[in-house]
């Protein structure tokens, strides 16, 4: 027994230094760029390729990539356990669009505006670039683009002799005339579980019915046109029924696989679900369409703006290098390598009308009408405490446990003494 | 053999609660994509272990289990040898104020981890321990320490204390009773304590998360969230990937019962 | 207690090891908790108890304090019977016995984040195997009176092990010659098991105890990745909203405080078991 424990505690402590021997380091007289990101999906070789092409171009300079999960929680978590510590262990990160503001006026970003040119600024989509704008200056590059939009099943729409709809309530007709004739069949999919997809998916209802959350710095949220499109929610479910009770508990996934098994005619998603569907083994491939989110009336059709930016980390080791690698990262022939290789979607409008991507990736260039309507979420350093009162609240809304009105006024009082606290 | 019906009954029924949604797990890391959202059917149509390959192909997996098997099995060896010394101290021999001291212990495990991370990482860095094994095990070696002090000092409650006065008499000093006496006798509490810490740093994510950022030093639940992309979730990789880093545990228990515990629980009895 | 040799020596390494690692944290921790520190605002002041004060008002506080009272006192009473019962069923020999402990095992050797998507998955009202085998169409996760039950089946599937692993050890000490004795006086097993297993048990099943409520209390991945601690914060528990104070919204100085709180409800819960046990059982 002695002798097994001691050879045991022997080994592990030989593995632990071979473990903890030196790494290597960073080349002789190189500078190293340490890049922190959420996992890239996709071939990492190409990624890795990107990467070198950096280097290559920038003598003297490598880039380290870490990479972290692509929770936006857990990477959130870990930038702000590290740079509360004013760690300099990265000197580049990536971003989501709802921390810039935040990530700023903590003083945790350097200050990059001068990276990006007047004319450059016109050519980056409005709602990214407005999303990294805080005070009138610019703390974050935007690396690619994400919003919100309605996916529907082409051959049913077509059987049915429908067209995609332009309102909800042509989006409830056609939804519940086609349930009725396609035995179990969901009308429309949506992400309704406590968590940020519920704020996004919420917001494009209020933007779609003339409403918003802040005006200025006041707080509008209890608004009659948010109390209709928030009661228009749960009316999806108990009065049109068109969707499953269902919804009120998934995020992104659940609903991209049940609409990918081809049990859904309508869903609301990311444009990161298109590829998947065109997929060999896809159940749903050549059947799928894509449209801008309805609205209440013609014509008010809102995205919520998702996507990531890139920033220097105000401790960086060497920021200077750091702010090459972002100006690189984000140039228009590195973000059309990233969209043809990977699908990301550029944030340079320019890139929409490249021969090459419209060729290769007709999908993405369609997108840019939605784009283009992509509205940020508010950006203001409280967003993240804004949304931690408002996420609760719409839950209970849209699962039927508070009136909307209800929510929206509770949701309204936590808000005003958020946004009165931090002076 | 009618009087057992009732206890196999029992038993299969215990079994099939345990070892049921893994077994799910099992099945589901067995289904291609296009069929991992649909029921029916149970099982299968079309098997593949496309998402195994996919496990050890696209990530650095053997690494991975490797840093995660280093860690555990250090900090196992060293939580159970400072444990056990400190359970043996309070339950046999004279320590002053023994209930200040237990409770104290206690104390580290009642703070929620995400409020401590922070500060912690603040030490850990200050060490030059970022991303290394070693922090973690420094880490895990502290928090898996109220359970082994506990428990062992409680197994080591109720070992006569006859046995230690008789071998007292017989010149032998009290470093001497413990690895010749108490250890072997409490064997099974030892090994219960091993595979309790052993698990609790196989799987242990938070501190994981914030202490190490390459792949040198990244253990398996780390590893297992780095598969899903920004919105998708490659449920059956990770299916794949949770049965992989969990048979082998399930067996290293199997091994290590029959050699230990049925070997020493006898010898024990005796004793 | 032989009383006899000091163990001053045995005890010195753990507690060395321990103070260094956790005397910064845990005074950090209670240092903030009396600070107005928004970290975004670059607030850091001296409020005293003030985030106490706020804390007592704080309606979230204690829902949150009421679903972590609930979850705990019912995972963990649950836990404590379903593994009593299956460390005696485990207790008895059978063929295979070795094999059928380490498929007890299984639930505790799945990664918490796994396990606890993997029941997201099984609880999925139109793909999860749940409704398939009940034949149902309950919506586990949407409705809070489910919600909360579905995240203790949850824990209880996912711990148990870790009682019947101490349970069955604490069983297998208990010297076979007692049992036989007993046997001979004519106690029935009931009896026996009333009067001798659960005495002798009862050190044992205070560790069980004291562990399973300081983790069930401090609950934070398994319930926030099946929940997110929704629906309308039904099932959101005192760690997931200390975490969200803490690294969402960077109140360093509130989430400290509430962390604290964790900390005093799980202490005087374990002194509560201490006196309980120590009273009854010995």
């Amino acid at each position: 027994m002695k002798q097994k424990c001691m050879v045991i505690a022997l080994v592990s402590l030989a593995l632990l230094f071979h473990s903890c021997a030196p790494r290597e380091d960073a080349e002789r007289g190189m500078v190293r760029v340490v890049f922190k990101h959420g996992m890239i999906s996709g071939d990492y070789d190409e990624m890795q390729a990107i990467l070198k092409g950096f280097e290559r171009e920038n003598p003297g300079i490598t880039v380290k990539d870490e990479i972290l999960p692509a929770s936006t929680d857990e990477q959130h978590q870990f930038y702000v356990t590290n740079l509360e510590g004013e760690s300099a262990d990265f000197d580049v990160l990536g971003m989501d669009v709802i921390w810039v503001p935040e990530f700023a006026r903590a003083g945790w970003l350097r200050d990059i505006g001068h990276l990006l040119s007047e004319k450059e600024k016109e050519d980056i989509f409005p709602g990214p670039l407005e999303a990294v704008t805080y005070k009138g200056r610019v703390w974050a590059v935007p690396w690619y683009i994400d919003a919100g939009v309605l996916y529907y099943r082409k051959d049913l729409l077509e059987k049915h002799r429908a067209a995609p709809p332009e309102t909800w309530a042509e989006l409830c007709g056609t939804a519940a005339r086609i349930m009725a004739r396609e035995k179990g069949m969901y009308g429309f999919i949506w992400q309704g579980k406590q968590y940020e997809g519920l704020v996004c998916n919420a917001l494009e209802y209020f933007w779609g019915n003339g409403g918003g959350l802040l005006d200025g710095g006041k707080v509008v949220i209890d608004c009659p046109e948010n109390a209709e499109a928030l009661r228009f929610m749960r009316d999806l479910i108990v009065l049109y029924r068109v969707s499953p009770p269902l919804v009120t508990t998934v995020m992104e996934e659940p609903s991209r696989l049940l609409f990918g098994s081809g049990k859904a005619v309508f869903m609301r998603n990311w444009p990161y679900a298109w590829n998947i569907f065109q997929r060999p083994d896809s159940a749903v491939r050549g059947k799928v369409g894509v449209a801008k989110l309805p609205s209440f009336k013609k014509g008010m059709s809102a995205s919520a703006l998702g996507g990531w930016q890139i920033g220097v980390n105000r401790y960086a080791k060497c920021p200077l290098e750091a702010e090459k690698f972002v100006r690189y990262l984000t140039s228009p022939p590195v973000q059309k390598d990233l969209a043809l290789a990977l699908g990301y979607r550029p944030t340079r409008r320019s890139l929409y009308r490249d021969r090459d991507l419209v060729a290769a990736q007709p999908f993405t260039a369609g997108l840019y009408e939605v784009f283009m309507r992509a509205r940020p979420r508010p950006v203001t350093p409280y967003y993240m405490m804004l949304t931690q009162v408002m996420q609760p609240e719409f839950s209970a809304a849209v699962n039927g446990i508070k009136s909307p009105e209800e929510a929206l006024r509770s949701a309204r009082l936590q808000m005003e003494h958020i946004m009165g606290a931090g002076r | 053999m009618t009087r057992r019906v009732p206890f196999y009954l029992l038993l299969a029924l215990a079994l099939a609660y345990s070892a049921g949604p893994f077994l799910w797990q099992a099945i589901t890391s067995l289904k291609p994509e296009a069929e991992l959202a649909s029921l029916p059917p149970l099982l299968p149509l079309r098997p593949t272990v496309s998402h195994y390959v996919t496990v050890f192909t696209r990530y650095p997996f053997f690494r991975i289990i490797s840093n995660s098997a280093v860690v555990a099995a250090s900090t196992t060896a060293l939580s159970l040898a400072v444990g056990s010394l400190c359970a043996f101290g309070l339950s046999k021999l004279r320590v002053f104020r023994k209930r200040l001291i237990l409770a104290l212990v206690l104390s580290v495990s009642m703070f929620p981890p995400i409020a401590t991370v922070s500060p912690l990482f603040i030490v850990i860095r200050a060490l030059g321990l970022r991303d290394t094994l070693f922090a973690l095990i420094v880490i895990y070696t502290t928090f898996s320490l109220p359970l082994s002090i506990w428990a062992l000092t409680n197994f080591f409650d109720s070992v006569p204390d006859e046995i230690f006065r008789a071998a007292r008499i017989d010149g032998c000093g009290p470093f001497q009773s413990f690895y010749r006496i108490m250890l072997p006798l409490s064997a099974p509490a030892l090994f219960s304590t091993a595979i309790l810490v052993f698990i609790f740093s196989w799987n242990e994510f938070l501190f994981a998360l914030t202490f190490t950022s390459t792949a040198a030093s990244r253990t398996i639940p780390v590893a297992i969230a780095l598969f899903p992309g920004l919105h998708e979730i490659p449920w059956g990789d990770i299916a794949a990937a949770s049965v992989t880093v969990t048979a082998p545990l399930v067996m290293l228990v199997i091994a290590f019962q029959r050699r230990i515990v049925e070997g020493l629980t006898s010898g024990a009895v005796k004793g | 207690m032989t009383g006899g040799e000091k163990g001053n020596r045995f005890v010195l390494p753990a507690m060395a090891l321990l103070s260094l690692v956790t005397f910064y944290p845990v005074v950090y921790v209670v240092y903030l908790s009396l600070q107005r520190r928004l970290v975004i605002f670059d607030i850091a002041e001296f409020v005293g108890v003030d985030n106490y004060l706020f804390l007592i008002q704080d309606a979230r506080f204690w829902n949150a304090l009421k679903n972590t009272a609930y979850f705990t006192v019912l995972s963990v009473s649950l836990e404590l019977l379903l593994g009593l019962g299956i460390a005696l069923l485990l207790n008895r020999s059978f063929r295979f016995r070795g094999l059928a402990r380490a498929v007890v095992l299984v639930p505790w050797a799945i990664p918490t984040v796994v396990s606890a998507k993997m029941w997201e998955w099984m609880y999925n009202p139109d793909y999860g195997i749940l409704n398939y085998l009940l034949g149902a169409k309950i919506n586990w996760l949407g409705d809070p009176f489910t919600a909360i039950h579905a995240a203790v089946l949850m824990d209880v599937w996912k711990t148990v092990p870790f009682a019947v692993i101490l349970l069955t050890a604490g069983l297998q000490i208990i010297p076979q010659e007692i049992m036989r004795a007993a046997r001979i006086d004519g106690a029935s097993p009931c009896q026996a098991f009333r009067r001798i297993t659960l005495p002798l048990l009862a050190p044992v099943i205070l560790v069980v105890l004291i562990f399973r409520t300081l983790d069930a209390f401090r609950v934070f991945d398994s319930i926030y990745v099946l929940t997110g601690g929704g629906p309308a914060n039904t099932t959101e528990t005192l760690s997931i909203y200390a975490y969200r104070v803490l690294f969402q919204t960077l109140q360093f100085g509130y989430g400290s405080a509430l962390s604290v709180v964790v900390f005093l409800c799980t202490g005087s819960m374990s002194l509560l078991y201490i006196k309980m046990l120590t009273r009854g059982g010995r």
